[in-house]
């Protein structure tokens, strides 16, 4: 009892509230804006948040990215313009709504279902994560090998369109991982006797390129014209308990689907919101309705998203594996503010952990009041005009690169990776598994060479543990089962040639 | 601008060869079979593996090296686009001696003017957007920002 009670003290302290509450603020204005994502605004908020105690900087991150998912439903209604990857889902459908006069129930609908959606993913979040930190504590370096590598691979294999593609960005990432020190031989590898390089590439400025550079990079190339959005006049919370009984198995159905996505390594909100929409429209008595402004199909995906978001969190604080990009960033700060996530913080510091439940808490309830007001005000916010915002958003970055060392390599870092980054996603590499790639390499290549080490060089003693030997054929099964379903497709559309 | 994968595959391949040359040279723990060369040489196994995958796919859809979209035609569009690299790199190169309130002005102006911001908004922007940042990071969060010709 006294870990929560000091854990209440953490958290309810006026420059932690504060603190949140700024970041609530800032998450939905990026999430609001198109072109601006939510991972961009955890990006942006890393350099700052770098200088706070452990639990406002968390706190921070963890109210900035829900605000930012579901703000990124407001443009996606009013525009068709989703504001972050997880709302294109289902923003044709929620457009529909607007276009047939019913915005308001569109975007009530969105903040209601977030919200629920943020806490039933939290109260499975503080369920499960004790109990399998228990788990946990019996693991060896076998089962964090792979662990690990299920990571990587659902994050190649789940979250993009090409295998392939996923693989190089995972592999970039991995490689960037290796260089320095930082290995168990403690050598200097790919430093080519720059001192600079010898503490290895800095994450956070590699990630303010990777996710923020590289869309200013877009910005400056495109000419889109900025629409004025409509205004959303009516009610919001107008149907909102006929909504909730009506559509209660929907809503559940993308509460857990969306839970255990985010739970999954390597998969986030944007793949659970997709998944969610099209289950919902092939559960539906109503298939035809979808995509004629019909509220059900957003429900569902809304709902999902959110959960989503905390779901990722599993995975995160009881093994250290990233659940998606923003939770891999997020692993990346704790790790430089020694809060290393993993089943020992749940021993020793649990405090930490019970502040982080009640900053999810906290998040969710304050996304009502929030949200309406950006929905209010959404009319602003869509006009702030993005050709004076993306250049102040280019000199943050700047700054915010350089202030992580106090040296200009730290923008170097940020450049090289806002052009890698840009080169990537204009040739369909998706920029997530890289991410992963930098953030868990380290801990993939430790206890790869731990087990190595330990087993004398035998592959045998990785699936020798129980629980190693069943995460080892799962990481295996998502490996082959698409060759395996490749093969056969070939087949069978060789078959008809021999008959 | 999209890059044909066989091109991409071949400089991946190369890289990875690269790569795996150079971790061989890295020194072995002594006594220990797995040591610093292990994990790179896997990678770049596994770099090679999809730059040949790369370029097996490209070659079948082979359309030139480079297929150019629409904004990869436009004059304007390289321009804007190194003009913003031109300008990062003048801030890691430039802020040291010149400090970081006239190198940010001098970025933010620049930028704002390409992107066609009148120039009294873009002035006005210039200056406030400098002063804040200065205030948040070098006031607020302590960052020693580069004070170059401010400085003593």
């Amino acid at each position: 009892m006294s870990a929560i009670q000091t854990a209440l003290g953490l958290v309810f302290q006026p420059t932690v509230l504060v603190t949140i509450f700024l970041a609530a603020l800032f998450g939905l204005v990026v999430g609001a804006i198109p072109g601006l994502t939510a991972t961009m605004a955890i990006a942006l908020l890393v350099p700052v948040t770098f200088f706070m105690d452990p639990v406002p900087a968390v706190g921070a991150m963890v109210t900035c990215s829900a605000m930012a998912i579901f703000a990124g439903d407001i443009p996606g209604t009013l525009l068709r313009i989703p504001g972050t990857p997880a709302s294109a889902a289902y923003s044709d459908e929620a457009y529909m709504m607007t276009r047939n006069g019913e915005g308001e129930i569109a975007l009530g609908a969105n903040l209601l279902f977030s919200v629920i959606g943020g806490l039933f993913g939290t109260v499975v979040l503080i369920l499960a994560a004790p109990v399998l930190a228990e788990v946990a504590l019996q693991f060896s370096s076998f089962e964090y090998f792979w662990l690990a590598l299920l990571g990587l691979t659902c994050a190649v294999f789940i979250g993009t369109g090409s295998p392939v593609k996923g693989l190089v960005s995972l592999f970039i990432g991995l490689f960037v991982a290796t260089i320095g020190l930082n290995n168990p031989a403690g050598v200097p590898r790919f430093t080519f006797g720059s001192t600079e390089l010898t503490g290895g590439v800095n994450f956070i400025a590699a990630m303010i390129g990777l996710f923020a550079v590289s869309e200013v990079f877009r910005f400056a190339i495109s000419h889109s014209v900025q629409a004025g959005p409509q205004a959303v006049m009516g009610n919001l919370f107008r149907g909102w308990g006929r909504m909730m009984v009506q559509y209660w198995p929907q809503q559940l159905r993308g509460n857990v689907l969306g839970t255990i996505i985010g739970a999954l390594p390597g998969a986030g909100a944007d793949i659970a919101a997709w998944v969610s929409y099209a289950i919902s429209k092939k559960m539906s008595r109503t298939p035809e309705k979808y995509g004629k402004g019909h509220v059900e199909g957003i429900i569902e995906s809304t709902s999902s998203n959110n959960a989503a978001l905390a779901g990722a969190w599993v995975p995160a604080l009881v093994f250290g594996i990233p659940g998606d990009s923003i939770t891999a960033i997020v692993i990346g700060v704790l790790y430089l503010k020694n809060m290393n996530p993993g089943p020992m913080i749940f021993l020793n510091n649990p405090q930490y952990i019970y502040a982080v439940f009640i900053i999810f808490i906290l998040a969710n309830l304050v996304m009502l009041p929030l949200g309406w007001a950006a929905i209010k005000g959404a009319r602003t916010i869509l006009r702030i005009p993005r050709e004076i915002l993306m250049p102040c958003i280019l000199m943050f970055c700047i700054v915010g690169a350089f202030a992580v060392n106090n040296s200009a390599f730290g923008v170097a870092v940020m450049l090289v990776f806002g052009v890698l980054g840009f080169l990537m996603e204009e040739n369909d590499i998706p920029v997530a598994p890289c991410i992963l790639g930098i953030v868990l390499g380290p801990t993939l290549e430790e206890n790869f060479v731990t087990s190595m080490i330990k087993s004398d060089g035998s592959y045998l003693a990785f699936f020798e543990r129980p629980i190693a030997g069943a995460l080892g054929v799962a990481t295996l099964l998502v490996w082959l089962v698409p060759v395996l379903l490749m093969a056969l497709r070939s087949r069978k559309a060789a078959a008809p040639r021999q008959g | 601008m999209r890059i044909n994968d066989a091109v991409t595959g071949a400089v991946l391949l190369a890289f990875a060869i690269a790569m795996f040359a150079y971790a061989r040279t890295l020194p072995a723990i002594p006594g220990q079979e797995y040591g610093a060369a292990v994990f790179p040489m896997l990678i770049a196994t596994g770099l090679a593996g999809c730059g040949v995958v790369m370029i097996a796919s490209g070659r079948r859809r082979w359309q030139g090296a480079v297929a150019w979209n629409d904004w990869a035609r436009t004059h304007h569009a390289w321009v804007r686009l190194a003009v913003v690299i031109a300008l990062v790199l003048a801030y890691i190169l430039a802020a040291p001696i010149l400090g970081f309130v006239p190198m940010s002005i001098v970025i933010l102006l620049v930028f704002l003017l390409m992107m066609g911001v009148r120039w009294w908004i873009a002035a006005a922007v210039a200056f406030a957007a400098t002063i804040l940042i200065q205030q948040t990071f070098a006031g607020l969060l302590r960052v020693p920002l580069p004070l170059g010709l401010l400085g003593p």
